[in-house]
């Protein structure tokens, strides 16, 4: 029963957000950036269901905005270094050895930088922007799905019917290719769900840092840095964009438990 | 015993080793000329010229890491290009404001995480139980930073009970208390949720163990039970996680630091990287790092404090 | 001294036991005998009021003319350890693996007794010494790992034995012991029995252990008590059908058995808590079975509609 609750909360929240992430790609009630300062601090009204912020802009198609920006960065981020750390994983196992040994070590290793001090590292060297969070949050990524991928490979090369195929002459990749990714796909799309909620709260914290998103570019946490200092003016600007970060991750968080319990038969069986 | 403490010493040291050489790339090789990133495109080569030479910038770049490396086990991290200052003096000041942040933010994590995941674990399946889940699962889900907000607006703008941010100095350490109560509450919140959750499964997986029905059969009570008998065997994934959680903690205390507007080595960070001196952020960079890795060391050392069936036998 | 009436242990699925009436007598040594999910267990954690919060329990257990069933957590635990102690299966996890011996024995002994730490240990030192245990002042400061599991069982019944137990409910004490010291294990409980007057109910699927340790016997077959008696009469004379396929179902090492014989079983399994026919649970794997076997339940001793033979 709560295997089909967690599953169905999650899905519908998650898709509340990317679809309001896809439509403010054709439409926004308002042009999001469009500076008004006449209609600075707007009180909600049928023009503007959540009023406007101190230059006038419209609060909804900003969130709309930050929606797409949240769901992109964290998109390509979890892709880019989800997709380095299991081809790392694939290949430990596959490989064994010294390869196996140096790719675990690099990955304990990297544990050391989180991703904000990857961004830090970056920002003060090439200067902050989009692509330096993009690359932070990916390089977060990367020891995860590496263990996460070697794990799962790892178990599948002790199976009987892998040995066979090896004893027939057939080849690792082949091998990797026909048996083992089958086997660890499940693992590291559960593990793509929940890390693409981390990867919305860590681009939440560098833009609101301002080692993200830089302006114009709307971004649910550059919001609430210029909110912050509006909190005795106009408190409620800060109250949206964190609302959206909380549903986005949740959403992700609870499809991530939704669809292991789901893809866990042993798991499913005992519920 | 003696020989595993030391092996893992070895791994340690060569960690941090390591994580030096790799911020130390980062910073110093990846970009080519540190001198253009501190003075900027617009400066002329004779002020570029005479940076590189005053910061040893025209010898090789494995020279100047052992240089440098050399000076950092010593406490000598370079003179600050921005502050005119030793790093090591500016870390210094702020050293105290950070570790009182983090330290108190742990304290309330560790004791109501513990108090929740204990209490959940008993109440399996009741309202108790629930309600903490439901806690645990808003929590992760909600950023530290806007939780901080949220406190602010209550706690300061409506309540007027605290101040919305700032750091009034040691002199009066109510005042301190009063200025680091919120911030330390935010960071804390965050990190329970997951905490408790890692308590109450483990907990919970204790409880069906043998040993836990024996204690209870021998008399003790479900307190003496839970706590002496139950959450001691409980304790390797829990460090586990505080280990884990010492990361967040070091880029959450950045963070609150900056919602906070607190003098401490969060803010320096970034007081560095808009006045681009890297000799301080490479610092900072590598100092936190090497916290987060001597976090996993000390619960590695911890797991055999816990556990005896992890030493090795003498 | 202790008194069973009627008791019942429901859940979810069906009742785990289903009115059992028993007695123990001061001293006296009593079998209860069960395939697993028989409802052996639940009898034995109901003399400690150990059930699980979801039981749903209706019946009466007294101790001492105490009503266990419905009484205040506080009330049992101050019988728990100190008047009724108890053994669990699996040696090998019933002890806290972070604790050393002599903390874990001394620990009721400090909390019940008053006693000092010093005093506790000493304590310790011969109850594992009463147990059997070799060297015993240097056990107290091992680790249950650093044991064997015929050591860690001898350990579990000194702590069982702390403060003086009037009774001792062995739950399967011989499970994943090497048979050798399965058989000392049994012996030492009887001794300790005998030489403290304590009283034992000893819960086993085997009724070579049974018969080596007990004065008095109980079958329970699918939460029901079906026959009782002294040990050496039901075992030499059974009369539910059940207890005679229990016994043609030990296997013998007597020289006199035809080799190529198959090995007696009962066929079927127990039923599960879900599935229990309304009449008599035995029914369905009964060689003898009768019409009304199947819808009502037989009473008395034997509880078998056909009386015995």
């Amino acid at each position: 029963m709560r295997v089909q609750a967690n599953l169905m909360i999650g899905a519908t929240l998650v898709a509340v957000v990317l679809g309001t992430a896809a439509l403010s790609l054709v439409w926004t009630p308002h042009e999001a950036t469009r500076i008004a300062v006449a209609l600075k601090f707007q009180p909600p009204s049928w023009a503007h269901p959540l009023g406007t912020d101190q230059l006038g802009r419209d609060v909804v198609s900003q969130l709309m905005l930050g929606a797409r920006t949240s769901m992109t960065i964290a998109l390509v981020a979890v892709l880019l270094g989800g997709g380095i750390g299991t081809a790392l994983g694939l290949l430990a196992a596959a490989v064994g050895g010294w390869v196996d040994e140096v790719v675990m070590r690099l990955a304990d290793f990297s544990f050391a930088f989180p991703a904000l001090l990857f961004a830090i590292m970056l920002a003060a060297v090439f200067g902050p922007s989009l692509a330096n969070a993009v690359i932070a949050i990916a390089f977060i990524n990367v020891p995860v799905f590496a263990r996460v991928a070697r794990a799962a490979a790892a178990q599948v090369w002790t199976r009987g019917y892998v040995l066979a195929a090896q004893s027939a002459g057939r080849g690792r990749l082949a091998i990797t290719r026909d048996h083992v990714i089958p086997n660890v796909l499940a693992p590291v799309t559960v593990q793509l769900t929940i890390e693409f909620a981390v990867a919305i709260l860590a681009e939440a914290a560098l833009s609101y840092l301002g080692l993200g998103a830089q302006p114009p570019t709307p971004s649910w946490g550059r919001m609430l840095s210029e909110a912050q200092t509006l909190l005795y003016l106009a408190p409620q600007l800060a109250i949206w964009p964190g609302l959206c970060i909380m549903v986005a991750v949740m959403g992700f968080n609870l499809l991530g438990d939704g669809v292991r319990d789901l893809s866990d038969p042993m798991l499913r069986r005992t519920r | 015993m003696i020989l595993l403490i030391l092996r893992r010493l070895l791994g340690f040291a060569l960690t941090l080793l390591a994580v030096s050489a790799a911020v130390f790339f980062v910073m110093n090789v990846l970009p080519g000329d540190p001198a253009i990133v501190i003075l900027g495109i617009e400066a002329t080569e004779d002020a570029r010229a005479a940076l590189r030479a005053q910061l040893g910038l025209n010898d090789p770049a494995i020279w100047r890491y052992l240089a440098w490396l050399g000076g950092a086990v010593q406490g000598d991290f370079g003179v600050s290009y921005s502050f005119k200052v030793p790093v090591a003096e500016l870390i210094a000041e702020r050293l105290p404001m950070t570790l009182a942040l983090a330290g108190l933010a742990t304290v309330m994590t560790v004791a109501l995480a513990l108090a929740l995941g204990v209490y959940a674990a008993s109440h399996h399946g009741r309202a108790g139980d629930w309600a903490v889940m439901a806690f645990s699962q808003l929590g992760i889900a909600v950023p530290a930073f806007w939780l901080s907000m949220l406190l602010v607006i209550l706690f300061a703008v409506t309540l007027r009970w605290l101040p919305p941010g700032g750091f009034p100095g040691w002199d009066d350490p109510l005042a301190a208390l009063r200025a680091l109560i919120m911030p330390a509450t935010a960071l804390a919140l965050v990190q329970t949720a997951v905490l408790a959750r890692v308590t109450r499964s483990a907990m919970l997986e204790v409880m069906r163990q043998t040993y836990v029905r024996t204690a209870t059969a021998t008399g003790l009570g479900p307190a003496r039970v839970m706590w002496r008998h139950a959450l001691p065997n409980a304790l390797v994934p829990i460090v586990t996680i505080i280990g884990m959680q010492v990361a967040n903690l070091v880029t959450g205390t950045i963070v609150i630091e900056n919602v906070f507007y607190l003098p401490g080595l969060g803010r320096l960070v970034f007081q560095a990287i808009s006045n681009r001196d890297l000799i301080v952020v490479q610092a900072m960079v590598t100092l936190f790092a090497a916290i987060v890795v001597s976090a996993n060391f000390i619960v590695d050392l911890a797991y055999l404090w816990i556990d005896p069936r992890l030493r090795p036998r003498s | 001294m202790l008194a069973m009436r009627e008791l019942s242990v429901g859940f979810a699925g069906g009742l785990a036991l289903r009115r059992a009436t028993l007695s123990v007598a001061r001293g006296e040594r009593l079998g209860v005998a069960g395939e697993s999910g028989s409802g052996k267990t639940m009898l034995g954690l109901a003399c400690l009021g150990m059930l699980p919060e979801v039981a749903v329990v209706t019946g009466s257990v007294r101790f001492d003319g105490g009503e266990l069933v419905g009484a205040a957590e506080r009330d049992l635990r101050r019988l728990r350890g100190q008047r009724i102690a108890m053994v669990f299966q699996e040696p090998l996890s019933a002890l806290n693996p972070l604790r050393r011996v002599g903390e874990l024995i001394a620990e009721p002994l400090r909390l019940h007794r008053g006693l000092s730490r010093a005093a506790a240990l000493d304590r310790a030192c011969a109850l594992l010494s009463e147990v059997g245990l070799p060297d015993p002042a240097s056990r107290l400061r091992q680790y249950p790992h650093e044991m064997s599991g015929g050591q860690r069982q001898r350990v579990t019944i000194a702590l069982a034995l702390a403060c003086d137990p009037d009774l001792l409910i062995a739950d399967e004490p011989t499970t994943a012991l090497d048979v050798q010291v399965a058989a000392h294990i049994l012996a030492l409980l009887r001794a300790l029995s005998e030489s403290r007057r304590m009283a034992l109910i000893l819960i086993s699927h085997d009724l070579r252990a049974i018969a080596a340790v007990t004065d008095r016997l109980a079958v329970l077959y699918g939460g029901d008590i079906i026959e009782e008696g002294p040990t050496a009469d039901v075992l030499a004379a059974p009369r539910h059908p059940y207890t005679q396929g229990l016994i043609a179902a030990r296997p013998t090492l007597s020289a006199r058995r035809d080799r190529n014989a198959p090995l007696p079983t009962i066929p079927g399994t127990v039923p599960a808590l879900a599935h229990l026919p309304p009449g008599c649970r035995f029914a369905g794997r009964c060689p003898v079975e009768l019409p009304v076997c199947r819808s009502t339940r037989p009473a008395g001793n034997p509880a078998c509609h056909r009386g015995g033979p």
